[in-house]
């Protein structure tokens, strides 16, 4: 993609960098099949948006943005908690966490 | 070349690569490690936008507590090593990701350059302590209390579902607990 680069702000380059970074994040969580690891990538893609909040709030000069990622810091710490939580459970109920094996709600 | 280039490509360059090896290891283990390096890579970079209070809360948050967790749950669980995943697979989700980051960036060439429009500065951008910590006490003390609630439920729910399902109540009766004869207890 041609991008002028020399009158692009920086934060705004960081900005591009969290498109990249969640677009990884996205492959992985197709890609991979241990439901740990989709978890990671979720976090994955977490993150870049939060880089992204962060690069839009440093380029608007405003605090908004930080005050949010602040609130997707909680919320994901609350979903890594539960996540993972349901993971040994599932893992107890089938022995695999595998995404293909755990079908039991499947139509 | 500026000194705030020249942080930015190395923190892009070592967050690109990070988040392509949470991908690609095939052991979980090494997945994870990687994690902690785009997630201390994203703190740098935090950093360098002038959110010094995010940068420290990811370090604590998510390098501390929450990559304990998952490395915790890995080891807890014993995950194996994982096949490597169909070429199809592969090939498919490649073009999804490669289309959608396509999109994402199409929409940012759109944007990238655009300037501020004239009311929109208000000019703190430092997000130290102090300042995020008036707007979250004021503007924002709604949300913040009702994360606490969250927060409560998840604890909650983490507790109740990592519980050992006993269908039928305990397994053993009182008395059957009791593996010693009282007479030979510690007196």
């Amino acid at each position: 993609m041609p991008l002028p680069t020399q009158d692009i702000p920086i934060e705004m380059l960081y900005v591009g960098l969290s498109a990249i970074l969640f677009s990884i994040g996205a492959f992985g969580f197709i890609l991979r099949r241990s439901s740990i690891l989709a978890f990671m990538c979720v976090e994955l893609m977490l993150n870049a948006a939060n880089l992204a909040l962060v690069g839009f709030s440093q380029r608007a000069q405003n605090l908004d943005g930080q005050i949010a990622v602040f609130f997707v810091m909680v919320v994901a710490a609350a979903e890594a908690a539960v996540g993972l939580a349901i993971i040994i459970s599932v893992f107890r109920a089938t022995r695999s966490i595998e995404t293909s094996e755990s079908a039991l709600l499947r139509w | 070349m500026t000194t705030s280039l020249i942080v930015f490509a190395v923190c892009a360059a070592l967050a690109i690569v990070s988040a392509i090896g949470v991908v690609a290891s095939r052991n979980p283990v090494y997945s994870a490690l990687f994690l902690l390096g785009n997630l201390l890579t994203m703190a740098v970079m935090f950093a360098a936008l002038n959110a010094h209070f995010l940068a420290v809360a990811q370090i604590i948050v998510y390098a501390g507590a929450i990559m304990v967790l998952f490395l915790f749950v890995i080891m807890l669980l014993n995950v194996k090593t994982e096949e490597r995943a169909s070429p199809l697979l592969v090939v498919i989700g490649g073009l999804a990701a490669v289309s959608f980051g396509a999109a994402l960036l199409k929409s940012y060439a759109a944007i990238a350059h655009v300037a501020l429009p004239a009311g929109a500065v208000t000019g703190s951008n430092n997000g130290t302590v102090k300042a995020l910590g008036l707007d979250l006490f004021t503007n924002y003390v709604f949300p913040f209390e009702v994360a606490s609630l969250l927060i409560i439920a998840a604890i909650v729910g983490a507790v109740m579902l990592s519980q050992k399902l006993r269908p039928h109540g305990p397994d053993k009766t009182l008395a059957a607990q009791v593996v010693k004869p009282q007479e030979q207890g510690v007196k």
